[in-house]
């Protein structure tokens, strides 16, 4: 009996974790006031700490329009986000002072959630028809699940005058059926992070411009890998076989276009040629052993971001999105200061653009909000402006896709912990260019899941290239049958 | 006068039962609480997923019939994730479960002695990572485990052993995950044989010792035949624990959503939670949550069957 017990409890616990909840309230019909904000010439010094010397940016924005006399929106609001966006970058560029400045009767409650908290949390709130925050921070790569799931409220009139205003790549993610659901933060252009003092050891230039113009293919990327490996024994860049997720290969589908899915059919491409053919490509690296092993993320991927010293073997380069630039600054190469330089990310086949994204952040309006209008005054006040984008660009490096900033002085300085380098225009520039492609998407969880135990499968031998991507091509179309 | 019987016979012991509910009615009302509980939390999630489990379903929205799909789909290209995981249920349970109910009887055998100073903090240090939270623990073993710059490996080069990839392979993230499972529920499975070695007679041991026996012919001739009651109840229980692992899988193999390398480590439960939670396929999650309970039953009932009879 005690046994029969112990089962049933068992199984009890186990339908409870799976059964789910109530169903979702009405769509609470919003009110769209058409703001109008006035601001004179702003002038406004942020300091920005950059590995320990205090740098004095000047951001500089455009005057903003008068407001007309609208009543503004009242009440208590409560944002879900996570530290580095919300308190080292929200919180400390003013934005939020300024909001609360101008909003006075809007109060802010901001819960600090790492991101996988809030994958946790606000998909059940949002199921469970109660609990969701008036105004959530969401990565793209999450956005079109919660998208497609539903229990986000309807932006579309709201963002009308941000469609052209923001890149174009970013509203994929957040429309469905002619709806948009979001208001786009920053962007992920990809670039290549290299340590000069690394490249210099092994005789490649160190020049942006050069390095952008020696390394310009995939091929040249392999070669000059080689030599970094043959000069001075350092690995080229961090790539994990066991436990690899993607994150890399993920960047270089983009880059061409490519991904899990096309974005207009639907039709599952994690089989393609050239999906194949990019595994083949980043398994080369792994065949000659030119890549370190440490997984990103995690304590020996920090260590060799951060190792100062050339006779400790620093990894030369690092293919990752410009949100990288504040935290190797911040907390995981501050040492390396003056050694890092930027350069464009290498190209597959020649021709091909030169850029890609990872990750990138939005905000969401949950429709359970009691207060839809405090809670779009926020949202749009933080992002829909180019001062604030810029305040907060300066302070994180999180890169506005809000195009309007990009002629701002902020993009021309240079920067001391990339030599000087003028690392923004880069950004800029790389934005731009960005395709469309199909990674993240309504299932981005579910192929990516799939598609990482192919690449670790491939990665440890066991299977082709062809083979772990047309096992987990299969699985992706059983999945969405 | 025969119809009357039938009839009042029913009701009088329908009466005699009420009586007996409201005399001893601060019971119930003293254990309802755990009764309302499982109903609204369980056993209402327990019926309502097997609704969920032949329609699909996101979490919201519309739900769309679609008979024994979801079952059948587990036997196809779909089930590839399911059928692994199963099969390191199976893989998991034969590395572990022996040696750490092995280990657990001979522990408590050791502590049930009296001829040992200072028993009480040896059961108290044995039990202490049960009562340690295992996201915690796991976090600790995933530092201890690096391959490069973790203790263990550290260690192993001291004395001239190549470092072991722990996390960052097939049969290195199992043996990582046993060590981490036994390390943790060792002191459990300890405390429920120390219970059930209290009630066997010390006399049948020292009866045996006197009539001249060695040690380990009492432990395994007396004591373990007499203990296999509660061995069992501790083998089902590790395995239903081996197939539900979870916990530690999320701290061990995070960046994988705790599938570990090549899903090495993926366990039905992280598995139906995935489906669930993580791609919003609730039909799915509760049709597999369904199957795995069969095995699961099954699995029992063949261990209470094979191993459970009194001789």
């Amino acid at each position: 009996m005690k046994r029969l017990t112990a089962l049933l409890i068992t199984v009890a616990v186990l339908a409870g974790l799976v059964a789910a909840c109530a169903p979702t309230p009405e769509v609470v019909e919003k009110v769209v006031k058409e703001t109008v904000v006035v601001e004179k010439e702003v002038e406004v010094e942020v300091t920005k700490v950059v590995a320990g010397t205090p740098e004095t940016v000047v951001v500089t924005a455009t005057p903003v329009p008068p407001p007309p006399e609208t009543e503004k929106p009242t009440g208590h609001i409560v944002v879900w986000g996570w530290n580095s966006a919300m308190r080292d970058t929200i919180e400390a560029s003013g934005v939020l002072a300024d909001f609360q400045a101008e909003y006075p009767d809007i109060e802010v409650e901001i819960v600090y959630y790492a991101p996988a908290d809030v994958y946790t949390n606000l998909p059940l709130a949002l199921t469970a028809g109660e609990g969701a925050p008036d105004v959530c921070l969401v990565e793209n790569s999450h956005l079109a699940e919660y998208v497609h799931l539903g229990g986000l409220l309807d932006l579309t009139d709201r963002v009308q005058p941000y469609l052209d205003k923001m890149n174009d790549y970013k509203w994929y993610d957040c429309e469905k059926d002619g709806k948009y659901y979001c208001l786009p933060w920053d962007s992920g252009p990809v670039v290549m992070y290299y340590r000069r003092d690394v490249f210099e050891a092994a005789g490649l230039p160190t020049d942006p411009d050069e390095v952008s113009a020696t390394i310009a293919t995939w091929g040249d990327y392999l070669e000059a890998c080689r030599t970094i490996k043959e000069k001075t024994g350092a690995y080229c860049f961090a790539h994990n076989k066991a436990n690899n997720f993607g994150r890399l290969y993920e960047m270089v589908l983009w880059q061409q276009g490519l991904g899990y899915y096309d974005p207009d059919t639907g039709e599952v491409t994690a089989d393609s040629a050239e999906n194949i053919e990019t595994l083949e490509m980043l398994g080369q690296f792994w065949e000659e052993d030119l890549v370190s092993d440490a997984l990103e993320w995690q304590d020996p991927w920090y260590a060799e971001l951060g190792t100062v010293n050339l006779e400790d073997q620093p990894i030369a380069t690092l293919l990752e999105a410009s949100w990288m630039d504040v935290f190797l600054k911040s907390w995981i190469a501050p040492g390396t200061a003056g050694k890092w330089g930027v350069a464009y990310m290498p190209v597959v086949e020649e021709g091909g653009v030169r850029a890609s994204n990872d990750g990138g952040s939005v905000f969401v309006i949950p429709e359970q909000t009691k207060n839809p209008d405090a809670a779009w005054a926020f949202v749009e006040f933080c992002l829909g402006r180019d001062q604030s984008q810029l305040k907060l660009f300066a302070i994180s490096g999180f890169i506005p896709s809000l195009e309007t900033t990009y002629d701002d002085a902020l993009f021309l300085g240079g920067d001391s912990f990339f030599a000087g380098q003028n690392t923004r225009k880069i950004y800029a520039d790389v934005v731009a260019e960005i395709p469309r492609a199909g990674v993240y998407g309504p299932d981005y969880n579910m192929m990516n899941g799939a598609v990482m135990v192919g690449i670790q499968r491939y990665a440890a031998g066991e299977v082709t290239a062809d083979e772990a991507l047309k096992e987990a091509a299969a699985e992706i179309r059983a999945n969405l049958e | 006068m025969a119809v009357e019987a039938t009839i009042t016979a029913p009701t009088e012991r329908r009466r005699e039962l009420w009586r007996q509910i409201v005399k001893s009615r601060w019971a119930y009302i003293f254990i309802s609480p755990f009764f309302i509980l499982f109903l609204i939390f369980q056993f209402g999630p327990i019926l309502f997923s097997i609704y969920l489990s032949v329609v699909n379903w996101k979490g919201l929205g519309a739900m769309e019939f679609v008979g024994l799909k979801n079952f059948t789909y587990l036997f196809g290209a779909g089930g590839a994730a399911f059928r692994k995981s199963v099969l390191n249920g199976f893989i998991l349970f034969f590395m572990y479960v022996p040696i750490m109910t092995f280990l657990a009887i001979v522990l408590a055998v050791i502590l049930n002695s009296k001829k040992i100073r200072g028993i009480k903090t040896y059961r108290t240090l044995i039990f202490a990572p049960y009562v340690t939270s295992m996201i915690a623990a796991g976090f600790t073993f995933r530092l201890l485990l690096e391959q490069k710059g973790g203790l263990f490996n550290i260690a192993l080069e001291a004395l001239g052993l190549p470092g072991i990839p722990w996390l960052e392979s097939l049969w290195g993230a199992r043996v990582s995950l046993c060590l981490l499972v036994v390390w943790g529920w060792l002191g459990y499975n300890m405390v429920i044989m120390l219970a059930g070695l209290q009630t066997i007679p010390r006399e049948l041991a020292e009866a045996a010792l006197i009539d001249g026996a060695s040690p380990v012919q009492a432990f395994f001739r007396i004591t373990i035949p007499l203990l296999r009651p509660v061995i069992l109840f501790s083998v089902i229980l590790s395995t239903m624990g081996s197939f539900g692992l979870f916990n530690e899988l999320m701290a061990l193999f995070y960046a994988t959503r705790g599938s570990g390398p090549m899903r090495a480590t993926l366990t039905p439960v992280v598995h139906i939670y995935q489906v669930a939670f993580d791609n919003f396929r609730y039909g799915r999650a509760s049709a597999t949550a369904y199957v795995y309970f069969a095995l699961i039953f099954v699995l029992a009932f063949l261990q209470n069957r094979y191993f459970g009879r009194e001789d």
